[in-house]
């Protein structure tokens, strides 16, 4: 089952405060809702376990993630892995600053997922995606305006 | 719009036209349904109600989608009230049970049948979501039998009191108002319809049915009426003509179930096609095998002749509102009314259980998309006329009055 999501929000902060915290692991891993023991592997790297939570069902998924190619102020990509409870998810998503205070951020994810997960249905899914998303995109937006002003 | 929806609106639109304002309608149901996606999920694997539902419609204007615009409505003609419900229909019966009751079985009663007082009174408050409508007919020791209910009324002051208990009432514990049919207590006079306000004294939820084997995010109750007092301006329709409004709201109501049927049919073609050309077993997709293509083609028939048997029903509905004196058009609305209903409902419980099938064992739960079609559409053969008294219904029609076997 493949996903594709996509969306722009406008942040009230300075692109290359924008562009640093997006491409700093510590800071995306204190914006993952539900995530526990959060492991830096690298500058680059963190895993952690991520609850999700479908309705009243919960699922555990061991998350890998992942910045690369970066390209200092302007985007980069962050690439997942999860999988957990029967279900595997593949997540590429890209994402690009115009801009400066604010600073629009244009994003894009495509996600693979297999298993129970992907019975859910992709209209289902990417309803939850979408609400998961907007999600943590306030979280980020609230934690980089909090730090610019 | 969502892609078979938008098939529909298509054809109508090329065969019969369809207005501006009324795509504009169809286009806030399809942004509705998108809505509704998540909470009719969530509250569906939760067994709960979903309160999401009236505000949703509130949101996107739809609550009122029947009633006249000079009433604060959208004004739509039964054509396009049956496009709405098809669409809404995908999200599930759930969500079609609250907007029927609401809509078909409410304020199009009041709309048909209502003073202009009470059209005041209701229906400005009904199209903006501030009063939700429920339909009390069937009561513990009454069902298929409407005339055999026990529910009665005695004159009091100014008005009647009402007494007895009502069953398996949808939106019961949510309405704000009501229709309740009742037999006078004394005088041996016909049924008679009432407007209920559900915060008189005397009026009790005495519980809410969430046993159910399905249809888990409507809300269904038991209600009952100890002295519920309702003023003399609250008689709808005439006094001793009940069945008159009764049967009027379930032709109209039968055209929503219907609607809603097609809209279930429509989200099991489109979740078994997305589950078939992904799902591999024995070293393909399983919907290269040739027997899952065999449920494929039954569901895709099915909606296919569904489709159109619910809109000649809604069309000869929308006839004879334009003729209402005109009986053997409106004979023809009912007749049409029931063979839409009895069949979309059949032919959607039938889909719905050829797509678990598909699913296979994941199809049996209900975290799964199709699951709940499968539990809810099983209502739809039993609420506002089982199959078999639609059986009935529509044999007499063919055979003529001599044959009416449920009388
Ligand atoms: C979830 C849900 C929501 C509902 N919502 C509402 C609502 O909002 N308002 C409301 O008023 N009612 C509502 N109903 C009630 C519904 O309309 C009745 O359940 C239905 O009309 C059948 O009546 P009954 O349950 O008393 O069954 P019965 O009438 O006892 O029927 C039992 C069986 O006998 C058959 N039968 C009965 N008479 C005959 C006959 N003459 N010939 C052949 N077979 C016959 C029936 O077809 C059925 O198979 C709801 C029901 C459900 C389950």
């Amino acid at each position: 089952m493949r996903l594709h999501l996509d969306g722009s929000t406008s942040i009230d902060a300075e692109k290359e405060t924008v562009f640093n915290k997006l491409t700093d692991v510590k800071f995306i891993a204190g914006t993952l809702p539900d995530a526990e023991d959060v492991n830096i592997v690298d500058p680059t790297t963190l895993e952690a376990k991520l609850k999700v939570r479908v309705a009243v069902v919960t699922s555990t998924l061991k998350l890998r993630m992942s910045i690369a190619d970066t390209e200092p102020t302007s985007r980069a990509k962050l690439l997942a892995e999860a999988s957990g409870s029967g279900s595997h998810l593949t997540i590429s998503s890209t994402f690009e600053l115009t801009g400066s205070r604010p600073t629009t951020l244009n994003w894009s994810a495509d996600a693979e997922i297999t298993g129970v997960m992907a019975g859910l249905g992709s209209s289902i899914l990417k309803g939850f995606a979408t609400k998961k998303v907007g999600e943590i995109f306030a979280g980020i937006t609230k934690a980089l305006e909090a730090e610019a002003a | 719009m969502e892609v078979l929806f938008q098939a529909s609106v298509d054809e109508v639109t090329k065969l019969i036209g369809l207005e501006k304002r009324e795509l504009d309608i169809l286009e806030d149901a399809d942004a509705a349904a998108n809505e509704l996606l998540v909470s009719e999920f969530e509250k569906y694997v939760e067994r709960k109600y979903n309160p999401e539902i009236p505000e949703v419609l509130k949101r996107h204007n739809l609550m009122g989608v029947p009633i006249e615009e000079k009433y604060g409505g959208r004004g739509a003609r039964q054509l396009v009230q049956a496009l709405f419900l098809e669409r809404m229909g995908q999200s599930g019966m759930g969500v079609i049970t609250f907007a029927d009751v609401h809509q078909c079985l409410g304020s199009m009663s009041i709309q048909d049948w209502g003073t202009e007082e009470q059209k005041q009174r209701y229906l400005p408050r009904a199209a903006k979501g501030e009063a939700v409508l429920a339909y009390g007919l069937t009561e513990p020791e009454a069902g298929s039998d409407p005339a055999s209910l026990k529910t009665t009324y005695r004159r009091e002051g100014d008005g009647f009191s009402l007494s007895g208990s009502k069953y398996l009432i949808s939106n019961g514990s949510v309405a704000s108002n009501m229709i309740v049919f009742a037999y006078p207590e004394v005088g041996g006079g016909g049924l008679t319809a009432f407007l209920l306000d559900t915060k008189q004294k005397g009026f009790k939820v005495d519980m809410r049915l969430e046993e159910k084997i399905g249809l888990f995010t409507s809300d269904t109750s038991m209600l009952t009426l100890e002295g519920a007092f309702v003023s003399k301006e609250d008689i709808l329709g005439q006094e001793g003509k009940g069945f008159s409004v009764a049967y009027s709201a379930l032709l109209n109501g039968r055209i929503g179930i219907g609607s809603g049927c097609v809209g279930v049919m429509e989200d099991c073609l489109n979740q078994v096609k997305e589950r078939v050309t992904s799902r591999v077993q024995h070293g393909k997709e399983i919907g290269k095998h040739q027997l899952i293509q065999k449920h494929v083609a039954f569901i895709e028939s099915s909606l296919e002749a569904c489709r159109w048997l619910v809109y000649r029903a809604a069309i000869k509905k929308d006839d004879s509102e334009k003729d209402p004196k005109s009986l053997p058009l409106r004979a023809e609305a009912d007749r049409l009314s029931a063979v839409a209903k009895y069949m979309a409902s059949r032919c959607a419980f039938e889909s719905a259980d050829r797509a678990v099938q598909c699913f296979g064992g994941f199809g049996y739960s209900i975290m799964s998309p199709v699951a709940k079609h499968f539990l809810d559409t099983r209502v739809a053969r039993i609420y506002e006329g089982t199959d078999e008294i639609m059986e009935l219904k529509i044999a007499s029609s063919v055979l003529g009055k001599g044959y009416e076997a449920y009388k």
